[in-house]
């Protein structure tokens, strides 16, 4: 924190979760859904019915629950929205409300105090960024707004504490959180946007598909419950293998070495139940490596997808993409799930480089390529991780759009956002 | 909704009640180092003492702390924590507290609770103070001068008869000053739809006659002064904790406000914006051109 | 190519400067007659000048090709400015504003308006100096949209604003109020 500041605000919104906190933190001080809950008002649209007579009396428009409280028992007579899709703020209404909470409720912050940093998907239009400007510096009077990249704060995060110039803004990034998982590539801080990649498996697919494997085995769990035990047991004992054949005859022949057992209460009868766990602990993660057992119309292993993914980008940045692939997000926090990959993505890599030796005849022997997985403590957050890495140097403040900037020239001001941060 | 801030720190409850959970069921204690704000530049410190894991100490910062401690918040604060508060707070921090996570009561709930309204009971000395005196009767003591924000000041007085609580707030946005004014003559209205009220009163630009000898007393367009008159029905033992709370809260409450109606001043805009644009949009023959409104909700949709 | 500058419409460019008028019906009328001339001026002059396409009345290469500007005004602060050229007119608006809070809310809302412009074509980025806002329209504007819709939907946003801004006025001290009883009413 630069001195005598207050520390600047960090918010990441993603479709399913909003990370929201002050930098210099190592973790989000709350991660709640990105959720509203509003009033509703009939077949009408609800700021027409804001603007409507009936406000009279109260503030129509502060009556709204965000995060868990939208889900909550007090807001039972409140529909439930979600302001983000596929990254993407889609109801600016809702989403200038949600942040009016996340500020004001949550962070308690006033809001001219505090430098924000926000977060924007890779293919974000400048436009959004203005309409994210205009609330910021409108509404909210912040004295100064960074929006940054997703993915080039996974990057970031990933450095840990390497010297300066070990800190490469050129990676690969993969992000999974719940709902959807992401290979993106990133030369010098921006993001090739034309070779990104989506996988149709992340997060809730694991459990979706551990849920399967129980319900066919252990009929004591309660079905009202099954997909919170499902969750529960991939996220205590999930873990990826390096051969799931291998992975099989080890518990066969050592069971009681591997499997473990979960116990759960159930919620209406208050009596407990046990669940074995087996297979499941590794064939859930095992769905990104065969995505076949859960899925049969996606049938790409993920290493497949981040190798094609690099092979698509420029050559003179594919080196650089093979040696820093960065993971970022929840999903990507079972163990071992590094390792695996760059042995996958490795494999692949050789295969190609000794096919390409074997045409030329054996008369050009093709540098090596090295294959790096970068698995880190900051993972499982580490795209807001990043941001608060970031909005707690001295430089961010440099490069952040001041409030006097916008007034003197608008909202245009922060449709660029420049890189920064590897050199500190 | 969210109409009345909270009173107490949110961050601070759900850190506390998820450690003290995490303590009572037995579980390993772990590394807390967290920092976080308030408003009126408020600053937090979570943290073990010494890498105690055992042990949690809840630090804050308040700028203005010593001229709290001018008023008795030493007092009140030992009053409120007790044994919790550290003799000597965290360096760089005005007061530390500090609870063993292995002697944790059963109910822990009003502890939490309490320990989140940290800021609150720091505010809350002054106001004490000045209230017993009123009770007293005591008339001519020195003025309370708060600087509770930079360039934001807040004055106490006590007459027998009445405490009077001065804030000076500013209005960084220049429309700011406008919608400022707005809410502030309402205020001075409010009155009339609660007879059990303080009076109110405002001033834009220059101080009211009780700060013109107030040397730091600002003079500026974007000044604005807001003068609460607490008669003995707010400031008597029983009524006091609620005026505190309300009181204590008035200058985030109102920019508080002031923000949110913009935020809805922006939903109308969206939507009338909405409404040209379909009308414009009819002088269009190819109505296909048009996929979203600028509120990027689809026009089949609606 | 002037013959056909002598339709009775055009006259008026030619005769007058300026035209007041006080009530609002005969003030939008009034506007909107001047506007289907304009309209019809810029149809026949953009086949005039081919392959021009810088809208005239911004670029101001020749005061040839620049008509009489028309101001209508319904009092002092509520006027129209009609700026035609050859290939384009220029229309701008000064909205009523009775006080410092419908100043502060027509900016902002003209300002929010201009943010969005790419989605009203017809809206200039920036309205030209002692009005609010200003709408620039050009032959390629006009072969692509139907000319009396336009002068519509014109006539439709000077009659709006005005009830908008009100309206929000009212509403923001509708809020004020209810901020301050919220406040107050909980002191006992």
């Amino acid at each position: 924190m630069a001195l005598g500041r207050l520390p600047a605000c960090v918010i990441d919104n993603g479709t399913g979760y909003t990370k929201l906190g002050y930098a210099a933190n190592s973790e989000p001080q709350f991660i709640i859904p990105s959720a509203i809950a509003v009033k509703d008002k009939g077949a009408s649209s609800h700021s027409s019915a804001l603007r409507s007579g009936s406000t009279v009396g109260k503030i129509d428009d502060l009556d709204f629950f965000i995060g868990d409280e939208a889900f909550a028992p007090t807001a039972a007579n409140y529909s439930v929205k979600y302001p983000i899709r596929h990254g993407i703020v889609e109801d600016w209404d809702l989403m200038e409300r949600f942040w009016e909470q996340c500020i004001f409720k949550y962070l308690r912050a006033e809001p001219e105090d505090h430098y924000f940093l926000l977060t924007e998907p890779p293919l974000n239009t400048p436009e959004n960024r203005e309409f994210t400007a205009e609330i910021m510096f409108e509404s909210f009077n912040v004295p100064g707004l960074y929006i940054a990249v997703q993915a080039v704060l996974a990057l970031a995060a990933s450095w840990g504490g390497r010297a300066a110039d070990q800190r490469s803004l050129t990676g690969m990034v993969v992000d999974s959180g719940d709902g959807v998982t992401h290979c993106i590539p990133v030369a010098e801080g921006y993001v090739i946007g034309s070779c990104i990649k989506h996988i149709p498996i992340a997060g809730r697919d694991i459990t979706y598909f551990i849920q399967s494997l129980l319900r066919d085995r252990e009929p004591t769990i309660p079905a009202e419950q099954s997909y919170e035990v499902a969750k529960a047991i991939k996220e205590k004992y999930s873990y990826v293998c390096p051969d799931i054949l291998k992975e099989f005859t080890r518990y066969d022949t050592d069971g009681s070495k591997w499997m473990k057992t979960y116990e759960g209460i159930n919620n209406i009868t208050k009596k407990p139940f046990v669940v074995d766990v087996g297979y499941e602990r590794f064939l859930g993660p095992e769905i990104f490596f065969h995505p076949e057992f859960a899925n049969a119309d996606y049938t790409t292993p993920i290493s497949e997808v981040v190798d094609d993914v690099i092979q698509q980008c420029p050559i003179d940045v594919r080196r650089g993409l093979y040696e820093n692939i960065v993971l970022s997000g929840g999903s990507t926090m079972f163990k071992d799930f590094s390792r695996r990959m760059q042995r996958d993505v490795k494999k692949l890599v050789d295969y190609r480089l000794s096919a390409s030796e074997a045409i030329a005849g054996g008369n050009l022997k093709p540098k090596p390529i090295d294959v790096q997985v970068i698995s880190h403590k900051m993972q499982r957050y580490a795209v807001w991780f990043g941001g608060s890495m970031l909005a707690s140097t001295a430089e961010f403040y440099q490069v952040a759009h001041s409030k006097a900037e916008y007034m003197e020239r608008g909202p245009s001001i922060c449709r660029h956002n420049p890189v920064f941060g590897q050199m500190m | 909704g969210m109409i009345i801030l909270e009173q107490n720190n949110r961050i601070l409850y759900d850190l506390l009640e998820m450690k003290f959970n995490n303590a009572k069921e037995g579980n390993k204690p772990d590394l807390v180092d967290v920092r976080f704000a308030d408003f009126d530049g408020v600053l937090y410190h979570v943290s073990n003492p010494d890498g105690d894991k055992t042990k949690l100490m809840v630090s804050i910062s308040l700028k203005f702390f010593r001229e709290l401690q001018e008023h008795g918040a030493d007092d009140l604060l030992r009053r409120e924590y007790g044994s919790a508060v550290l003799p000597s707070p965290e360096s760089g921090y005005s007061v530390s507290l500090i609870y063993d996570l292995t002697a944790l009561s059963d109910d822990f709930t009003d502890t939490i609770m309490k320990v989140s309204s940290l800021k609150r009971h720091c505010f809350a000395s002054v106001f004490e103070k000045y209230f017993e005196f009123q009770e007293a009767g005591q008339e001519g003591m020195k003025r309370a001068v708060i600087h509770y924000r930079e360039d934001e000041t807040l004055y106490v007085e006590a007459k027998a008869d009445r405490v009077t609580v001065i804030f000076s707030t500013i209005f960084k946005d220049p429309d700011d000053v406008v919608i400022g004014k707005v809410f502030l003559q309402e205020f001075r209205e409010g009155r009339k739809a609660s007879q059990t009220a303080p009076q109110v009163l405002y001033s834009l630009g220059e101080p009211p006659m009780e700060l013109k000898d107030q040397k730091d007393a600002k003079v500026g367009d974007n000044v604005g002064y807001i003068t609460f008159v607490l008669f003995p029905r707010h400031t008597n033992k029983k009524a006091r904790a609620n005026t505190i709370d309300l009181i204590h809260t008035f200058r985030d409450y109102l920019h508080y406000h002031i923000k949110c109606s913009k935020v809805y001043m922006h939903t109308r805009m969206r939507s009338k914006t909405s409404d040209f644009l379909k009308v414009l949009n009819r002088a269009r023959p190819e109505v296909k051109v048009e996929k979203k409104t600028i509120t990027g909700r689809s026009f089949n949709a609606q | 190519g002037s013959k056909r500058l002598e339709r009775p419409f055009l006259k008026a460019f030619r005769s007058c400067r300026a035209i007041m008028t006080t009530t609002l019906q005969p003030y939008l009328d009034a506007v909107r007659v001047t506007l289907e001339a304009a309209l019809c001026l810029e149809q026949f002059s953009s086949q005039v000048v081919e392959r021009h396409n810088k809208p005239e009345v911004e670029v101001r290469t020749s005061k040839e090709l620049l008509m009489t500007p028309v101001v209508i005004a319904r009092n002092k602060q509520e006027r129209v400015l009609i700026e035609p050229s050859v290939n384009s007119v220029r229309v701008s608006l000064a909205v009523k504003q009775s006080d410092e809070i419908e100043k502060i809310l027509t900016h902002k809302f003209t300002r929010f308006m201009c943010q969005r412009a790419d989605n009203f074509i017809v809206l200039r980025r920036k309205p030209i100096e002692g009005y609010d806002i200003s709408f620039l329209i050009t032959a390629s504007h006009t072969q692509l949209m139907f000319k009396h819709k336009l002068v519509d939907f014109l006539i439709h946003f000077m009659q709006e604003i005005d009830k908008e801004i009100s309206d929000m006025k009212l509403s923001l001290n509708a809020r004020a109020r209810i901020s301050a009883e919220e406040f107050l009413k909980r002191f006992n």
